[in-house]
């Protein structure tokens, strides 16, 4: 059975984003050859999808990798310090724009939460990965997952 | 011409707002629908809202719901700038009075195509 | 490793000029990843060696180039509206006018690329044309490759934000996975075939309409009226014209006539065409001189 969400449908959704919004032209978003190396100073931001099915989906990237997106979003200098509200606020919409893309993907209508910046995703009972997609941005690390969360939880709350 | 960008996010008002004032826009910007309302309220006139659709306090659909509720907002263009990207979501949106529709992501020329559609470009010299 | 202001402000004035396009100051990066690999493919050594070298050859291709490579993507559905307003206000009412309810239209799309134009035309003319009339769209392209595409009418997102209408949207298309795909209904509305303009018009003709837009500002005046002259032959007498917002026939093939319609123009042809020409179907006549319609304007 394939997965709700394919491979090639979040690379591509990936790919438009960082286009579109980070970069200014496409081509700078690429799979990552080889193995990926041990991250340095990671960080996370996802967002949740609530409805039929449950699911979350993560970027990952190193501190460093981060605040230069901030920097390129938020149109700052190469030397200018990202603070915490900037990295929360700018990588976190990165990964609303490719959640809320990712959710459209779904055969019914879900919804958006929002999003979330820490050092790690943290770990959910009953979640799987069911796709992740190692990636290169301008030669950087860069990770985009998607989990699919077991209802179980939400089971539990109806009785 | 004056726009309001309403959206949670600081980074994606800064984008659309340096859109529209690179396009010749005066802007104003509010993080919910609630704060886009007080400032409607409080006089500030405006031409167009760029609206967010998932934002805390008050999310975008029901800001577009309210400023067609009102007569004296009748004059406001409403386009949605959101990435929810169903086919069922953007039916929702129109139906509720947006008269545009953006889906994140998306690039500059895209909020210019859109407002060329809306009659909203100021008229450039020609060459 | 941006490109200089001087570089810049010269690629910006050619693209502004030839496209109507604006490369805003903050372009810089698009300028210089856009024409990186021209530079390559000249052996220069870097994006300002290579203006400069256009700048001193002064070559007409080499500024088709520069202005394709800067305006590729800027494909889009009713970008630069007044060709889909005028179809809708001004070409439509006139035609069926002359041709009647139940007249058979055939348009032909030159130089569709991957089809948002011939699409957009097809939206258009579900919207406006009386329910007895219908439509043949003849789209055309020298590149087999886009033409795949637009025969798939398959659209990414940043595709369709790109000056489609939100209504056409979720009216013409549907989500196939992460993207959109035009409506079979109007995907059966159009048909692709490859073709150099610089050949023997197409077959399908004579048509009522033809879209020719920013095509004629990769040619030198010589070919561009060539191209003109052939068109003319391949359109009915009282067939309308539309071009790019940069662009006119004026000062390049005399025998048309420019009609102001709402923010733009269409041209028609202004003279009987030479007995050679094959006209398969003969126009019923029409109601008003050109004379007239030159003052008219939008009728809407």
């Amino acid at each position: 059975m394939s997965p709700i969400v394919e491979h090639a449908q979040i690379f591509m959704i990936a790919q438009e984003v960082f286009a579109a919004m980070v970069d200014g032209d496409a081509g700078l978003l690429q799979p990552w050859d080889g193995d990926l190396p041990a991250l340095d100073q990671a960080v996370s931001s996802w967002v949740d999808i609530h409805g039929d099915w449950l699911g979350r989906a993560v970027l990952t990237t190193e501190k460093s990798t981060a605040d230069d997106l901030a920097r390129a979003l938020l149109d700052m200098g190469a030397d200018e310090e990202v603070t915490e509200p900037d990295l929360v606020d700018a990588f976190g919409e990165i990964a609303n724009v490719i959640g809320g893309n990712v959710k459209s993907l779904l055969p019914t209508q879900g919804s958006l939460g929002l999003p979330t910046v820490a050092s790690v995703a943290p770990l959910l009972g009953g979640a799987v990965v069911i796709q992740e997609l190692r990636l290169a941005w301008r030669g950087r690390p860069l990770l985009v997952a998607v989990w699919e969360i077991e209802n179980t939880v939400q089971e539990g709350n109806h009785s | 011409m004056r726009a309001l960008v309403i959206d949670d996010s600081r980074t994606m008002r800064r984008i659309v707002a340096g859109t529209l004032q690179d396009l010749g826009f005066e802007t104003e910007q509010a993080e919910h629908g609630r704060a886009a309302l007080d400032l409607l309220e409080s006089g500030v006139d405006v031409q167009l809202c760029c609206i967010d659709w998932n934002m805390p306090v008050m999310d975008g659909l029901t800001f577009v719901s309210e400023v067609r509720a009102n007569p004296a907002w009748r004059h406001i263009t409403l386009m949605m700038v959101t990435t929810e990207s169903e086919q069922g979501q953007i039916v929702r949106a129109l139906a509720a009075g947006a008269h545009e529709y953006l889906i994140k992501p998306f690039t500059p020329d895209a909020i210019r195509g859109k407002l060329d559609l809306l009659g909203l470009v100021p008229v450039e010299e020609m060459a | 490793m941006a490109v200089s202001a001087e570089s810049f402000a010269f690629v910006a004035d050619l693209v502004r000029r030839r496209s109507a396009i604006q490369l805003a100051p903050g372009k810089e990066y698009l300028v210089e990843s856009r024409l990186l690999s021209l530079a390559r493919e000249d052996g220069a050594a870097d994006v300002d060696a290579f203006v400069r070298t256009v700048r001193s050859s002064a070559k007409e291709s080499d500024f088709a180039r520069i202005v394709e490579a800067l305006t590729t993507n800027e494909t889009s559905w009713f970008r630069d509206s007044a060709p889909f307003a005028a179809l809708q206000s001004y070409v439509v009412p006139e035609l069926i006018a002359a041709r009647g309810t139940s007249a058979r239209l055939k348009v032909w799309s030159a130089a569709c690329s991957t089809g948002q134009e011939p699409y957009s035309i097809a939206m258009t003319l579900a919207d406006c044309l009386p329910a007895s009339a219908s439509a043949d769209i003849l789209a055309t392209d020298l590149s087999e490759q886009v033409l795949a595409k637009a025969r798939e009418g398959r659209y990414s997102q940043l595709e369709v934000n790109r000056g489609l209408p939100a209504t056409m949207l979720v009216r013409h298309l549907s989500r196939v996975g992460a993207e959109w795909q035009i409506s079979q209904a109007l995907r059966n509305l159009v048909t692709f075939r490859q073709h150099n303009l610089l050949d023997l018009p197409p077959i399908g003709g004579p048509f009522d309409v033809v879209y020719l837009r920013n095509v004629l500002i990769y040619f030198d005046i010589a070919t561009k009226r060539a191209i003109l002259e052939r068109l003319r032959r391949v359109m009915k007498p009282d067939g309308i014209l539309m071009l790019g917002a940069a662009e006119t026939t004026i000062g390049v093939d005399d025998a048309w006539i420019r009609v102001p319609v709402g923010t733009g123009s269409v041209y028609r042809p202004n003279r009987p065409l030479a007995a050679s020409v094959p006209i398969s179907t003969v126009p019923q006549p029409r109601t008003a001189p050109y004379s007239s319609v030159l003052t008219r304007g939008a009728h809407s």
